[in-house]
């Protein structure tokens, strides 16, 4: 399951980049999830907290916003929602993907009180 | 008390960069890269199999296959005298750029004229991963259902060239063409069709020539 190499990826970068500030514990993060990508939030979660445990991420609250799908009509240049099939007033399906694609972590949340407290935990 | 922190990373930021230099690298190495996918069982290790004994002798080619476990894909492929490297993914769905890296080290790629990769079977993980390819290529087989490329749009709409196999069997099944490639083609209006039966050899002829005609045109630069 891809998720749980996702999920692997969002716990080093938290850890990494919570290290630039401080330390700490990871307490929350947020990640932009485009629905059209191959990503199902529930697993994601799941695998989340899975590879989180045992370390600085596992009292993480994970917030998920999912990004709606967003197309460009390649025919007449109207932008609408749904997915690929469900065709464009004109009558074209398909079309440019402006948004739905993302897998982006925005921002994480640290305890500074524990960071300062511990000091850089291993 | 705890502080909000700005990340603004792609989560999926490394894999993309090593796809980057691998593509980088491709192109300096002079080497058309392709990578082939599908579903399982859709008949991708046959269709190399026909392309390295087609092509083996008149191109510098190698293949890199990805399977869960076994290396009987590469072992397949190996037997027609074309260099065959397995990963194996260990329970992971798809492959990604590092893994691309190392086995292009190991097939020494700077010497070759075509790198096929055959990926993992799956019709939905292998979309979120680059590998640096030139082309993606979609397999479909007709024993898979005419309803695949709209319920799993993402890979079929990055790739350049969709293959139909199994045709020999479509008089066999309820498969409809039209409905397959209209709705492929409402996906990904430019995409390439290509029909074959990759077991009884019909159509591979079309296949050879598109392979030979990309590879000339990424060299053309």
């Amino acid at each position: 399951m891809h998720e749980t190499s996702v999920a692997q990826r969002m716990v080093d970068t938290a850890i990494e980049v919570a290290d630039q500030h401080g330390g700490g514990q990871v307490v929350g993060m947020r990640l932009l999830l485009g629905e059209m990508t191959c990503v199902e939030p529930e697993t994601l979660s799941f695998a989340f907290g899975v590879v989180s445990r045992g370390t600085r991420v596992e009292k993480c609250q994970l917030e998920i916003v999912r990004v709606p799908t967003r197309l460009r009509c390649r025919t007449c240049g109207v932008e609408r929602g749904g997915d690929l099939l469900e065709p464009c007033v004109c009558g074209m399906p398909g079309g440019e993907v402006l948004a739905g694609r993302e897998l982006r972590l925005l921002t994480i949340d640290i305890d500074e009180e524990a960071a300062l407290a511990a000091g850089k935990q291993p | 008390m705890s502080k909000e922190i700005e990340v603004a990373r792609d989560v999926l930021q490394d894999n993309t960069q090593n796809a980057v230099a691998n593509r980088q690298r491709f192109g300096r190495e002079g080497v058309y890269v392709v990578n082939l996918m599908s579903g399982p069982g859709a008949g991708k290790t046959t269709l190399l199999e026909r392309t390295a004994e087609a092509l083996g002798k008149r191109v510098r080619m190698a293949v890199i296959t990805g399977d869960i476990a076994t290396t009987r894909d590469a072992d397949r492929i190996g037997r027609h005298g074309v260099p065959a490297l397995q990963i194996n993914t260990g329970g992971a769905c798809h492959i990604e750029a590092h893994q691309i890296a190392r086995a292009a080290d190991d097939l020494k790629s700077e010497k070759l004229d075509l790198l096929i990769i055959e990926n993992v079977g799956n019709l939905v993980c292998p979309a979120e991963f680059d590998l640096g390819e030139h082309d993606k290529v979609m397999m479909l087989s007709c024993t898979e259902g005419h309803d695949k490329p709209g319920k799993y749009p993402l890979m079929f709409q990055e790739s350049r060239a969709l293959i139909l196999n199994k045709m020999d069997l479509q008089p066999h099944t309820n498969f409809d063409v039209e409905a397959a490639l209209a709705d492929a083609r409402a996906i990904n209006p430019g995409i390439e069709v290509i029909k074959m039966s990759a077991w009884k050899g019909e159509g591979l002829q079309t296949w050879f020539d598109w392979l030979l005609a990309r590879m000339a045109a990424s060299k053309r630069g």
